[in-house]
């Protein structure tokens, strides 16, 4: 039988977690949100300190004279051209250049690294590394992790740090101490708002958890769950494992799978890069003829839907969280594609979606349609294609 | 550093590297063969491990496919080329030796000693064999298309003409033949014969030169294979496997192509996945516009190329290729008293005898009681020992050396007590001289055994069956690709015709 496991931090969030609205994440419990509501938490994100437990995320840590190679090998990035304290965002791909997963990559030594997946890709990476000297170290359990979110963040961790962490940017990461605990601090989140992801020990969770709580209460802080945080990354414009798009590992079909072009990844195909990776040929393939798939943000016409919803006599009703749910998006009759997540966005005051439209129909400004369902009848409400991300604040990178 | 530029450069002047270039540089192709060790062959040699001592150091005689002979005007002995078709009668004998000393030819005249209904069947089995032989022939001959995937028209002409073949051979002999394939050789043999002893001297060609027993699935392919590779039971050609070897390199040169001898490859130069050429061991570079590779799929994919430019799966299908060789030589030079007669001699008195030699090789041991194969030159006596597995559980080839030296002479001198007095020089080659000396990997004389998943479009691996490779303009053209295994040639003439 499958038994969830606990997080290093369960004590903490199990006693704060009021709606019991566990969530399974990659084998784990995962707290849905804290409260019954999640406004609180929303705004925390955007606007104070969120503080989320993101434990579950896999692990790896990779080390060896051959680390750089590895991922340089199974990613789409140039590896070789980081640096040591540097982080990057990647998804890596099948020889096909369909995806496997995504995560990120941080570069703690010279020739160790760390690689965080959705799922797990240890047979993969072992797959990869023939004739490499390399180590490949699954440390999910030994790793905890938190996603420090929101505007008030730096502060606190300027309060709670050894050493202060204005001086990170965007990316990188730091070594660094709270409460005299060695944890890793990179300037990295799921959010697309200014925010940390402390890394330590799972030893070490409780009372690197509780120095936060404690300072953060002048600032807002608040334990965030993971619906909260589902409503913030599709603003961000982030997709997510098995919502916005399936492994190539394990789609039954092809058309399941999704390449990085297909997913708005250009940025992190690295053609140029010297030697074999992973999907190379058949990435250049696309990266000449053109995807026929796209990724783009859906922005839901407001008029529109209230214009549908007055036939029945209502104003327009919407989810309290994100969707994870396909609709279909039609232009005149024809479908050309479908939403993958859609939310209400409280501070854009927008409707929005993460959608898969077919060439040519993703190219921005176009209006399509999107379906919501008005008192048990499909309808169809106006949207309009619109560049990703939705929200970018300036302090995101600054 | 200096750059030479060939159209095609060939590693390993083994029989399959020296068919290819041949056909490619009858072609007009400026061809480079390029060989480890100092003598042409590979593993089709005889050379001479001292005075008087020469011999068919690994595959004892053989003869390529007619086709080859006729294309490149080989002057080879007739019976070098002999058609499988050819009457069995016109063979050197196949003998099992019986301890009783009264041996048995393997012939419809000599087993009616044993059994009348077995020598009135022998005759029907012989023309099934030939027939079966002719089929795989003609399959050997088809170059497979990339099944499961990329199956186009294009790719599927060649099957079409195989399945007219296979249609021509008759529904009955087709059917048998398709049959056959997955059986064990004991339950084809079942079939026809009575009598084990004749059973178990058959059988054993259907196990010579493979890890398995005579009651694993695919030995019915198996014996078909080799049969087919010998145009029966017996060997032929023995003491002459160097001559064939030694007509293909002159043909290359005739056809102006070079072959340089004791020139190692050390890996093969790989830009963006397309091969540029070669790197030897002293450092030098050769380029060329197409790499052939006669060395075993294991080695040219994870040695030469490496790992690090080969897609992961591709990379785990590789690894996954079973090797497992189980062949150990012993070599006997004599006095010439040693009393064995001419012909093919097996020691394989049992079905069961047979199975429990091999009941040994699968755990990692060598069989207390081997079957043998036994084949004279003059005063020169060859033993081919099963099974000695190159992995070996709980010793190593220098220490186990000896002991199957010393069982492989006392097992023969049991048939021939004048043996051991005769013997005057000795020379072992184990499965680990196998892979160190002659190059194949794990000491596999087949450069991957022929089994039922490693076979026909699945050989050498599921999807790669055209000779080509991940790494453009690189192909595989030895005895671990489709056609080959044994003495033939036919994976070299298919790498050589599918380039065009």
């Amino acid at each position: 039988m499958l038994q969830l496991k606990t997080t290093p931090f369960h004590e903490r969030t199990s006693a704060l977690c009021q709606p019991r609205n566990w969530r399974k994440w990659a084998g784990y419990f995962a707290a849905g949100s804290y409260e019954h509501t999640l406004d609180r938490e929303y705004w925390a994100i955007r606007n104070a300190a969120a503080l989320i437990d993101v434990s579950p995320l896999i692990k790896y840590v990779i080390k060896g004279k051959d680390a750089a190679a590895l991922l340089h090998r199974v990613t789409t990035r140039d590896i070789h051209k980081m640096k040591v304290g540097q982080v990057v965002y990647t998804g890596w791909c099948d020889e096909e250049g369909k995806m496997i997963d995504d995560g990120t990559v941080t570069r703690l030594e010279e020739s160790t690294f760390r690689l965080t997946a959705a799922e797990p890709n240890l047979r993969w990476l072992m797959m990869n590394a023939v004739g490499m000297d390399v180590e490949i170290t699954e440390v999910t359990d030994d790793v905890a992790a938190l996603s420090f979110q929101g505007p008030n963040t730096c502060k606190v961790l300027n309060i709670v740090a050894e050493k202060p962490v204005d001086e990170l940017k965007y990316f990188r990461m730091m070594k660094n101490k709270i409460n005299g605990i060695e944890v890793t601090i990179s300037r990295t989140g799921y959010t697309g708002d200014l925010g940390y992801e402390i890394w330590m020990s799972a030893k070490d969770a409780l009372p690197i958890w509780d120095k936060l709580m404690e300072v953060g209460g002048d600032y807002g802080i608040a334990p965030v769950g993971i619906l909260a945080m589902d409503v913030a990354r599709v603003e961000a414009g982030l997709f997510m494992l098995d919502v916005d798009y399936t492994s190539a590992s394990h789609a039954w079909i092809e058309p399941q799978k999704s390449s990085p072009f297909e997913l708005g990844l250009d940025w992190t195909v690295a053609l140029d890069k010297p030697g074999y990776f992973v999907g190379r040929r058949a990435l250049e393939k696309e990266k000449r003829e053109g995807s026929v798939w796209k990724m783009v943000g859906l922005e839901v016409d407001w008029v529109g839907m209230e214009d549908i919803f007055k036939r029945v006599g209502l104003p327009p009703q919407i989810p309290g969280m994100a969707v994870r749910g396909s609709l279909p998006i039609m232009v005149g009759n024809v479908q050309v594609g479908y939403a993958s997540t859609s939310t209400w966005s409280p501070l854009l005051k927008k409707y929005i979606a993460l959608a898969h439209l077919q060439k040519p129909y993703f190219e921005i400004g176009t209006d399509v349609r999107m379906e919501i369902t008005v008192e048990h009848h499909r309808q169809h409400a106006p949207a309009k294609v619109v560049k990703l991300p939705f929200y970018e604040p300036e302090w995101k990178k600054k | 550093m200096t750059i030479n530029q060939y159209d095609t450069i060939i590693i390993g002047a083994g029989h399959n590297g020296l068919v290819a270039a041949a056909y490619l540089a009858k072609q007009g192709k400026k061809v480079l063969v390029l060989e480890r060790r100092a003598i042409v062959g590979g593993s089709v040699v005889t050379e001479s491990f001292g005075e008087g001592f020469t011999v068919d150091s690994v595959f004892a005689g053989g003869s390529l496919r007619p086709d080859i002979v006729k294309d490149l005007k080989l002057p080879l002995p007739k019976s070098a080329s002999t058609s499988p078709t050819a009457p069995l009668s016109a063979k050197p004998a196949f003998i099992s030796l019986q301890p009783d000393g009264n041996h048995l030819t393997i012939d419809a005249e000599s087993i009616k000693r044993i059994s009348e209904k077995d020598a009135a069947r022998f005759p029907e089995f012989v023309r099934f064999m030939d027939k079966a032989a002719s089929i795989l022939d003609t399959a050997y001959a088809t170059i497979m298309p990339r099944l499961p995937m990329n199956f186009g028209i294009r790719e599927g002409y060649g099957l079409l003409e195989l399945g007219l073949e296979l249609r021509l051979a008759g529904r009955k002999d087709m059917l048998n033949f398709i049959r056959a394939l997955p059986m064990t050789a004991q339950e084809l043999l079942d079939e026809y014969f009575e009598s084990d002893v004749v059973k178990a001297a058959i059988a054993s060609v259907g196990i010579h030169g493979f890890t398995l027993g005579p009651m694993g699935a695919g030995t019915g392919y198996t014996l078909i294979h080799n049969w087919m590779n010998r145009g029966g039971l017996s060997h032929v050609n023995v003491g002459k496997a160097g001559e064939i070897t030694q007509a293909l390199a002159n043909a290359v040169k005739s056809f102006g192509g070079e072959i340089r001898t004791e020139i190692e490859v050390k890996s093969i130069k790989v830009e963006s996945q397309i091969a540029k050429g070669v790197i030897l061991a002293n450092g030098e570079e050769i380029s060329a516009n197409q790499i052939l590779s006669s060395a075993d799929p294991k080695h040219t994919l994870l040695q030469l190329v490496g790992a690090q430019d080969l897609p992961p799966e591709f990379v785990w299908h590789t690894q996954s290729i079973k090797m497992r060789g189980s062949v150990a030589k012993i070599h006997l030079l004599t006095d010439g008293k040693h009393g064995i007669p001419e012909g093919t001699l097996a020691v394989a008195p049992s079905i069961k005898y047979l199975e429990r030699a091999y009941d040994a090789a699968k755990y990692g041991e060598i069989s207390e009681k081997p079957y043998l194969e036994v084949t004279t030159s003059g005063n020169v006596v060859s033993i081919h020992f099963q099974f000695a597995p190159y992995a070996l559980k709980k010793s190593s080839w220098q220490i186990e050396g000896l002991k199957v030296e010393k069982l492989a002479i006392d097992t023969l001198a049991a048939y021939f007590p004048n043996l051991k007095s005769s013997i005057v020089n000795r020379k072992l080659i184990s499965p680990l001289d196998l892979e160190q000396t002659y190059g194949l990997t794990e000491g596999d004389l087949n450069h991957g055994q022929l089994m039922l998943d490693q076979f026909l479009f699945m050989r050498p691996i599921p999807g790669w069956s055209n000779h080509k490779t991940p790494i453009d303009n690189l192909y595989l053209c030895g005895s671990g690709v489709h056609g080959g295994g044994g003495v033939s040639g036919a994976a070299g003439r298919n790498a050589a015709k599918s380039l065009k």
